[in-house]
């Protein structure tokens, strides 16, 4: 019988070994240690629950089917925040595409209809149960970064929430690392401003 | 009111005092700046906010989901004594061509050992001859590699080289360094690119 691993023991890289050598446990153990980071990142991205599961599904289908395209000489996690965070973006781009569609949507042709096109818009938005939800998961800062532009937000996420560093930002996003400090920044001043409220009370 | 050393602190040192490494100038400023120092404390606060957020996680049975429509490629057989038995004894012919070569095995070395043990002082005569012929070959081996060493154009300019103890001393210590640079680099080569992430105790 081939011998357990101590999977807590070997790093990103070795465990992908394992599972390019067609062992389940190595593609679990890979699971096990980046499905809440994924989940995490892709949900504040999305804010929606349902949305950020199915998300986060495709992140790992599409990066465990292709586990033999990885190149060991970068980081494992840097190459599954760029999958993961790609598909937040681009779920983000049609949203906004269908958005834009209802708006001026061509089946809208009774007031009714525009009304209820532009219902369903702002319930998208700003539902009351997105609102609770808001509170739940830690009230005015999750609201203040689900306010942040998509590039803002996956930066500032990347770096304060999942602790990465400039140059892997940098890496993840395929943007220049100024670009990366710039966004940060930036990033920072708004989430000051949108929360100056809470120092006044 | 006391002037206000340096300028205002950018966002580069924002960045440098959140990480505990603010310059020595610009910490002068910041302890009498009463704007760069609420900006700071904002900074530190908005980034504890974050710092604090709660991790979340997917429903349960996630792993198990996904991995439904993973596909793990079949793993390489490992080569096990079991397996080989197996194959050996699969046919009648292949378990006789076994036992042959196993007989043809065991019996030339019992062979091999009871005639050593008959023939003890023949074979030493043998040994002996031997030693003698080789250490002959290998002394006109050397003999030949020296004559033709000598003979070589370069073989004067080398002596005259050696002669000098401390030109001899430099190059070889020249050597030395070109062997340890090398092995330096070859460890660097050799070093794994990538670290352990941060996550992998999550």
């Amino acid at each position: 019988m081939a011998d357990t691993p101590d999977w807590a023991r070997l790093s990103d890289q070795e465990v992908v070994l394992q599972a390019r050598a067609g062992r389940e446990a190595a593609y679990r153990e890979l699971i096990r240690r980046y499905e809440r980071p994924i989940f995490a990142l892709i949900f504040r991205m999305v804010r929606d629950r349902e949305l950020a599961e199915d998300l986060s599904q495709e992140t790992f289908i599409k990066a465990l089917n292709a586990i033999e395209s990885y190149r060991p000489e970068f980081k494992f996690s840097s190459w599954i925040f760029k999958i993961a965070n790609n598909a937040a973006i681009d779920r983000l781009r049609r949203r906004e595409l269908d958005t834009l569609s209802l708006d001026g949507s061509p089946q809208a042709a009774t007031p009714e209809a525009m009304q209820a096109t532009a219902l369903q818009i702002g319930a998208r938005q700003e539902s009351p149960l997105e609102a609770v939800e808001a509170k739940e998961l830690g009230g005015a800062i999750e609201v203040a970064i689900a306010r942040l532009r998509p590039e803002y937000r996956s930066c500032i996420l990347l770096r304060h929430v999942e602790g990465r560093t400039y140059e892997e930002i940098a890496e993840i996003l395929e943007l220049p690392l100024g670009t990366v400090k710039t966004y940060i920044h930036r990033a920072r001043n708004e989430l000051r401003q949108l929360l100056a409220h809470l120092r006044e009370e | 009111m006391t002037p206000v050393p340096g300028s205002h602190l950018t966002p580069d040192d924002l960045d440098a005092w959140l990480a505990g490494a603010l310059a020595p100038a610009a910490q002068e400023h910041l302890a009498h700046c009463p704007a760069c120092q609420e900006r700071a404390e904002t900074e530190r606060e908005v980034v504890a906010l974050l710092g604090a957020l709660p991790l979340l996680g997917p429903t349960p049975g996630f792993a198990d989901r996904v991995m439904a429509r993973v596909t793990v490629p079949a793993p390489a057989p490992a080569p096990s004594l079991r397996s080989f038995r197996r194959r050996i004894l699969a046919t009648r012919r292949n378990a006789a061509l076994a036992a042959g070569v196993l007989v043809l095995l065991v019996g030339s070395m019992a062979g091999s050992i009871a005639w050593t043990l008959a023939n003890q002082e023949t074979l030493g005569t043998v040994g002996q001859w031997l030693t003698y012929q080789a250490g002959q070959v290998a002394w006109l081996g050397v003999r030949g590699v020296a004559s033709s060493f000598i003979e070589q154009p370069w073989f004067a300019e080398l002596k005259g080289f050696a002669a000098h103890p401390g030109r001899l001393g430099l190059a070889l210590a020249l050597a030395m360094v070109a062997y340890l640079g090398g092995i330096l680099a070859l460890r660097r080569l050799l070093a794994l690119p990538a670290r352990q992430v941060a996550h992998a105790g999550v």
